[in-house]
């Protein structure tokens, strides 16, 4: 537990320091007040619904993921610091999660900010905070996952960019898994539908705590942590 | 201590390192030699259970390194061969993370922290960036993070390269001080450091173990004889006369000059010329006492005796290039490597184990080192 905590420490420190962090949460803020200005300022009547926002710039995230994950464990195999870390008392499930966990924290500064467009809103109607807080429950379980994705891009090369591109493409997959067999209605498009990454977030904006969907986002983080950990494992047997 | 029991690697098809089999006692410091590629970090990365062996097992304190990995490890301090540091991080928070990592208890990390900073040197740099560090230091602070566990068992590959005499030194005094206390093996490509340093080494080439031995015992080890030259006032012939009769010791002439030759005659008489010699004793007995008294007695003065000993240096060609000569297109490239070696000693400060003339060196391994060591030692 103490030598997770030390990982994620110092995983933290190093988002503070590292100037892609910064840059990623730029291109964040950046993007999402653009879509907040085009679709809560600039679209007149102006409508008090958080959700029409949020709809607008989740697929933000998709570009912002990839960039604060791609570090954690791409930069360790070019410094050549796993070596430190695999030869440590730490087991690797540790190591990997001790990641994970910081790049949650910094997931929910995300959230954080992004929460600042429903506190705008407040000031010009009365919004359900209700589904506020369910959304921004819903976009740390969906965050959540796609860092676990992340995360597990970033096992699979020494190269930043490599990590960050291979996330990317992961993210994209999942997230268009639902318009990828066309016409809706057919047979794969049914089996593909529930493993999509954006349809299980709809439970949460529309308010509802829902079993299913917190087990789907759960387990996908699960999954592709067990995968990072299998990855880094299976690098004593080269 | 640590036990390494038929240890094999195998890379994709290549193989890194052969049925490699030793044991480490309690308190020894091991010097592990090899040419590049030998297979000396591979070996170390097993045993600080980076990689797993594909046969064989390592055991440390009769615990598998491969089974019980984690238990193994934290009494295993490993230092890399590129300290492996975080650039963002300062000095002490690199350090305050390692301790955790390595589960130095909680309420001693910042002590053990103050106490690796004043031991390595690193006061007034403790807020310093890592990126900002010389080589030395770096080098320091990842020596600093392999003992802030106080391990057991150390492992060092080449703690020492890439630095300064002065830092040599010093980081040779601290893994001696080291050696009190933990049991210690270091790789290095600096041969004197291993007889300063070492009181048993081990020679690696291709992968199998070549040799294992204390540093000072090689001479006998390798079947040496005692080794004298001289240079002696005297004439080639006169010289002769006096030590062929000398049953007990084999004669051989490297350089005899003739003052005659040389065109200073105002200080020289006819007789003034001077042999130098070397001479090989049947067995490793000491005969320089008896030699002094036969030549004075014949009147012929003593300029300069030394006795000679097999370096290190030759041993490892010796070992490394015999070994090679199988496969011929490898010799060239270990000459090579050995060549640079020999090269890398000149910086380093120790000298006493200098390098002699390739002559003295016995028959059976093949000439053409030799004769390169020759003209290296010229």
């Amino acid at each position: 537990m103490r030598r997770m905590m030390a990982v994620c420490n110092k995983e933290l420190q190093a988002y503070f320091l590292s100037p892609t962090s910064y840059f990623a949460f730029a291109v964040y803020v950046l993007m999402t007040s653009l879509l907040f200005y085009s679709s809560f300022v600039y679209y007149q009547p102006s409508i008090v619904d958080y959700r029409l926002v949020l709809g607008d710039t989740l697929s933000m995230l998709l570009f912002v993921v990839p960039l604060l994950t791609m570090r954690l464990v791409a930069e360790e195999f070019r410094q050549g610091t796993d070596e430190l870390l695999l030869t440590s008392p730490a087991r690797v499930t540790e190591i990997i999660f001790g990641k994970y966990l910081a790049s949650l924290a910094i997931l929910v500064v995300l959230i954080l900010c992004s929460l600042v467009y429903p506190f705008i809103m407040s000031f010009y109607g009365t919004l359900d905070m209700t589904t506020v807080w369910m959304s921004a429950l819903g976009l740390l379980f969906l965050g959540g996952s796609m860092m676990a994705i992340g995360l597990f891009a970033s096992t699979l090369s020494q190269h930043q960019m490599v990590s960050a591109v291979a996330g990317f493409i992961i993210l994209l997959v999942l997230w268009m898994l639902d318009s990828f067999a066309g016409n809706t209605g057919s047979a794969l498009q049914q089996w593909l539908d529930p493993f999509a990454l954006t349809n299980r977030f709809d439970s949460f904006m529309k308010g509802v705590l829902s079993g299913p969907d917190i087990l789907y986002y759960v387990t996908l983080s699960g999954v592709f942590l067990l995968l990072s950990i299998q990855i880094v494992e299976r690098k004593r047997w080269r | 201590m640590l036990e390494v029991k038929q240890v094999s690697k195998v890379y994709e098809g290549q193989r890194g390192v052969h049925q490699l089999d030793f044991t480490m006692e309690r308190g020894e410091i091991v010097g592990f030699l090899g040419p590049n590629g030998a297979g000396k970090t591979t070996t170390m990365r097993m045993i600080t259970g980076y990689l797993h062996p594909t046969a064989g097992s390592i055991l440390v304190d009769g615990v598998s390194v491969h089974e019980q990995g984690q238990r193994v490890r934290s009494k295993i301090g490993y230092l890399p061969e590129t300290p492996p540091l975080y650039p963002d991080m300062t000095v002490q928070s690199y350090l305050k993370f390692v301790a955790n990592l390595r589960d130095v208890p909680a309420r001693e990390v910042k002590l053990r922290v103050s106490e690796m900073v004043s031991r390595l040197g690193l006061q007034g740099r403790e807020r310093q960036m890592v990126r900002g560090l010389s080589k030395g230091y770096k080098q320091r602070l990842g020596l600093a993070g392999a003992i802030i566990h106080k391990p057991d068992l150390l492992v060092l590959d080449e703690p020492t390269s890439g630095l300064d005499p002065n830092q040599i030194i010093e980081i040779r005094d601290l893994i001696r001080e080291l050696g009190q206390n933990h049991t210690v093996l270091l790789s290095t490509h600096i041969l004197p450091e291993v007889s300063t340093l070492c009181n048993r080494m081990l020679i690696i080439n291709q992968g199998q173990l070549v040799l294992d031995g204390s540093p000072q015992h090689f001479g006998s080890a390798m079947g040496d004889e005692f080794k004298v030259s001289i240079e002696v006032k005297a004439t080639a012939e006169q010289l002769h006369n006096v030590l062929t009769p000398w049953e007990k010791v084999r004669s051989e002439v490297i350089q005899a000059s003739d003052a005659n030759t040389t065109k200073d005659t105002s200080s020289t008489s006819a007789s003034a010329t001077t042999v130098k010699m070397l001479l090989t004793g049947e067995n490793s007995e000491d005969f320089r006492e008896e030699l002094f008294y036969l030549l004075s007695g014949a009147g012929l003065p003593i300029l300069e005796m030394k006795k000679e000993n097999l370096s290190l240096e030759q041993i490892f060609l010796k070992l490394t290039t015999t070994e090679a000569t199988d496969t011929d297109a490898n010799s060239a490239d270990v000459d090579k490597v050995a060549d640079a070696e020999m090269d890398q000693e000149d910086v380093s400060s120790d000298n006493d184990l200098s390098s002699i003339s390739g002559t003295s060196l016995s028959p059976s391994t093949d000439a053409s080192s030799h004769s390169r060591k020759g003209e290296d030692s010229k």
